[in-house]
């Protein structure tokens, strides 16, 4: 705090060259540590229900899942606000779905009423966080968005489809939500050493987090030309000069 | 008496304003009768036992066997003994008009104004910078919430609560989005009224057409002034209901 801003934004520009390009290896490294968590749990949870040999119930997904999520969003330093399983049609009913969905180190249930309603799986087909890895096969980010079914916060949910066997339709999928709090915190220290106006942008163009001033969580942005493109994880970028729309 | 920096200022005796909560046996009322409502729970459904209830809502077994009784009083769950026993939903519940002209009843027009003041200031804020945000994916969503106006009014009034959340979910702003489903917390059932006179239902789908265009054109000025067009369109038809009752 007692760092002023010109102080703060020359020693940025004096910054040794590769500093840019480590800033952004350990964004990199950072979002691809969750997505790669999230297919490692992917492939256990698919073995663990095909092992159940088809008699899946509420009571055994709970079982598997909650130890899970209580090391995710526990873990010190870690990015997980709240982390679970959604199954798909079929897997424990035939318009059922289930949801074993926690959030926060107290591991507050997330719309554990819906489990008890015949047709729950109506909850969640629309959902991009749902959808898209069900209807593609492929891990999937959503967002950022304002999370209404359960954190009620400004979030990224990652989520991975669940197979449990190679050539089988999706059991369910795993999620793990990040609050853009979370990782403003996590990703400013590295975004102010790549540039003043570098931003974190998901792959449709919106500001995750950035350094610029004018430039919120939200807004569609555009690259400022010259601007370097730094790939972090599967699907966002950061670019070094970025302007709002 | 000057309210000085020093003195007793307005912000601070609002700290020793008395904390009054709903209390945990009504928050699960509250969210049962909500399933029920959205039809996530429907007539005839068996509903879970105390245990399971308690373990799913994250509350104790004696909060879960009060809100249980709670609802059985007031007719949304019936219980039946025997093998085949347990509590189920009622039939023909929620969201009833008779319970939402009660409603409108004990409301006094001074309550509904200022209600709907409140909401028109939450939910223009929210359409102002939606207008700014908007991509062609929110504007695609946001149409899919325009009700036809022959549904029926309860999932015509449903849409349209969906209408203004979404355009808070564009606007991208968590707080104005809980403000939001707070108010329509506060406003209830009484929005259904209106939603089942094919007038209203008329006007209000040009409206929400106009919103919806405005926050395609990126026009934060107009988006506000339909939105809050929009809830003048319910406010000014339930005063008029509502002056009646005299």
């Amino acid at each position: 705090m007692s760092e002023t801003t010109s102080t703060a934004d020359s020693s940025a520009a004096q910054a040794e060259p590769g500093s840019a390009e480590q800033a952004a290896a350990e964004l990199d490294a950072t979002i691809a540590g969750i997505e790669h968590r999230l297919t490692v749990w992917a492939a256990d949870t698919g073995a663990a229900l095909a092992a159940m040999s088809g008699k899946v119930t509420g009571t055994a997904v709970d079982k598997l899942i909650r130890p899970v999520v209580e090391e995710l969003v526990q873990l010190p330093g870690g990015y997980a606000a709240g982390a679970g399983f959604i199954a798909n049609a079929g897997l424990l009913g035939p318009e059922r779905s289930y949801i074993a969905w926690w959030q926060g180190p107290d591991l507050e249930p997330v719309d554990a009423l819906a489990n008890f309603s015949p047709n729950s799986i109506s909850r969640y087909v629309k959902a991009e966080w749902f959808r898209i890895p069900v209807e593609t096969g492929q891990a999937h980010v959503t967002g950022p968005y304002v999370d209404f079914l359960c954190t009620d916060e400004y979030v990224l949910t990652f989520t991975h489809p669940v197979f449990t066997r190679p050539d089988a339709p999706v059991a369910g999928i795993v999620g793990i939500d990040v609050t853009v709090q979370r990782l403003e915190r996590g990703a400013m220290p590295a975004l102010r050493r790549i540039g003043g106006r570098a931003t974190l942008a998901n792959a449709d163009g919106r500001a995750v987090v950035s350094a610029a001033p004018d430039i919120d969580a939200g807004d569609l942005i555009s690259p400022d030309e010259p601007c370097v493109h730094y790939p972090v994880g599967h699907t966002f970028t950061v670019w070094s000069d970025a302007v709002g729309l | 008496m000057l309210l000085s920096p020093n003195g007793a200022s307005r912000s601070l005796a609002a700290v020793f304003t008395p904390i009054k909560s709903r209390g945990l046996v009504d928050e699960v009322c509250g969210r049962i009768e909500q399933a029920v409502e959205t039809g996530l729970l429907t007539s005839g459904q068996r509903l879970p036992n105390e245990t399971e209830l308690a373990a799913a809502l994250g509350v104790s077994a004696v909060t879960a066997r009060e809100a249980l009784s709670q609802l059985r009083a007031s007719g949304i769950i019936r219980t039946a003994r025997g093998r085949s026993g347990g509590s189920f939903i009622a039939d023909n519940v929620l969201p009833s008009r008779e319970r939402a002209l009660a409603q409108l009843h004990e409301l006094s027009r001074l309550q509904i104004r200022d209600l709907a003041l409140h909401y028109q200031a939450i939910a223009a804020a929210c359409a102002g910078v939606a207008a700014r945000r908007a991509d062609a994916a929110d504007i695609a969503t946001l149409r899919s919430f325009i009700p036809s106006a022959d549904d029926d009014s309860s999932s015509w009034n449903l849409a349209f609560s969906e209408f203004l959340l979404e355009v808070a979910a564009i606007a991208r702003s968590a707080r104005l989005a809980r403000e939001l489903i707070r108010l329509q917390a506060d406003l209830g059932a009484l929005t259904l009224l209106p939603c089942a006179d094919a007038g209203y239902r008329g006007r209000t789908t040009v409206i929400l057409e106009d919103v919806a265009a405005a926050i395609e054109a990126h026009d934060p000025s107009a988006a506000e002034t339909r939105v809050k067009a929009l809830i003048s369109a319910t406010t000014e038809w339930l005063l008029t209901e509502q002056a009646k009752r005299y």
